[in-house]
């Protein structure tokens, strides 16, 4: 039964290669683009950190999203 | 109002998005895979191989989709200067790149055993070529060039000259003679898709759709850190 259900009548090739190339470049493309995001919110924070410690905590006070990298950050850490 | 489309409130909701679509894609993705795979019945012509359709379909209709949308905030971006656009755009022109490019290699592994050929320069298959060549040109001017000015430019004009094609790739099979099939499914009027596999494709159109929110939402968040960074002194 599982092989017929592969083999899907002769055409099994072109299905299974259609639905896994479009599953290996979604997966591919997702994985590259979320290595993107956390090398961008990790340069973000080392950028964060060079700073003097008044401007970093003016930094802090006054934009949310800086406030959220870092608490993202930590919670991976 | 305009402290609701404050940057710190998009980064918010988008967040708040990525999570929500984390939290049903996979549910989404199995019920449309057991669909397409398992219990819509295979075609009375074209046997199995029809089950391509529910991957390839949606790949064309969201690469031709993310073009539309690109060319009107080009327009728009060309006349108003809304910076949010040129980012929103360039987040979605990479989505807009790999749903084309598997339109053509899934729509090739379908016109193999349907057509007995892998590829034929035809109407149809010609313009989905054109317009991944499009998308190519689009992505390379925001690598290429400098200078956000210079990039609206060059990108506006590439998406306004590239969806040209738009009416063409649609309308391709009725202005030619071509290897592909006539739309079976029309916004207007009734579709000659059977609801035992119209059903399934929805179904994945969703996974699609969904997937590729996601990206975009990735790759937005992504270019407003960019942005925070370069000014972090300023903020």
């Amino acid at each position: 039964m599982i092989t017929e259900f592969l083999a899907m009548n002769g055409y099994g090739l072109y299905v299974w290669l259609s639905f896994g190339l479009v599953f290996i470049s979604c997966v591919v493309f997702y994985l590259k683009t979320k290595k993107t995001l956390r090398k961008y919110e990790s340069d973000f924070l080392s950028e964060l950190h060079n700073l003097s410690v008044k401007e970093k905590s003016k930094a802090l006070e006054n934009s949310k999203i800086a406030q959220q990298i870092l608490a993202t950050n930590s919670k991976m850490n | 109002m305009f402290k609701l489309f404050s940057t710190s409130n998009i980064y918010f909701l988008i967040q708040k998005l990525i999570n929500f679509i984390n939290s049903i894609f996979f549910l989404i993705l199995i019920i449309g895979l057991t669909f397409a795979l398992v219990l819509s019945p295979p075609d009375y012509i074209q046997g199995d191989s029809v089950r391509i359709m529910y991957v390839h379909v949606p790949a064309a209709w969201l690469g031709l989709a993310c073009f539309a949308f690109i060319t009107f905030l080009s327009i728009l971006n060309f006349i108003f200067k809304i910076r949010n656009f040129y980012f929103i755009n360039k987040s979605i022109a990479p989505i807009g790149l790999l749903f084309t490019c598997l339109a053509i290699i899934t729509g090739s592994l379908w016109g193999q055993p349907t057509w007995g050929t892998w590829w034929a320069w035809d109407a149809r298959l010609t313009s989905m070529f054109v317009l991944m060549l499009f998308y190519i040109f689009y992505i390379l001017a925001f690598k290429l060039l400098n200078g956000e000015e210079l990039i609206v430019k060059v990108s506006s004009i590439i998406a306004i000259i590239g969806s040209i094609n738009l009416p063409i790739i649609k309308y391709s099979v009725e202005w030619w003679t071509t290897l592909h099939q006539p739309a079976s499914i029309k916004i207007v009027g009734p579709s000659s898709v059977h609801p035992s596999m119209l059903l399934p494709l929805l179904v994945m159109l969703l996974v699609f759709l969904l997937y590729g929110a996601l990206i975009f939402l990735m790759k937005y968040k992504t270019e407003i850190i960019r942005i925070k960074k370069k000014n972090i002194k300023r903020i």
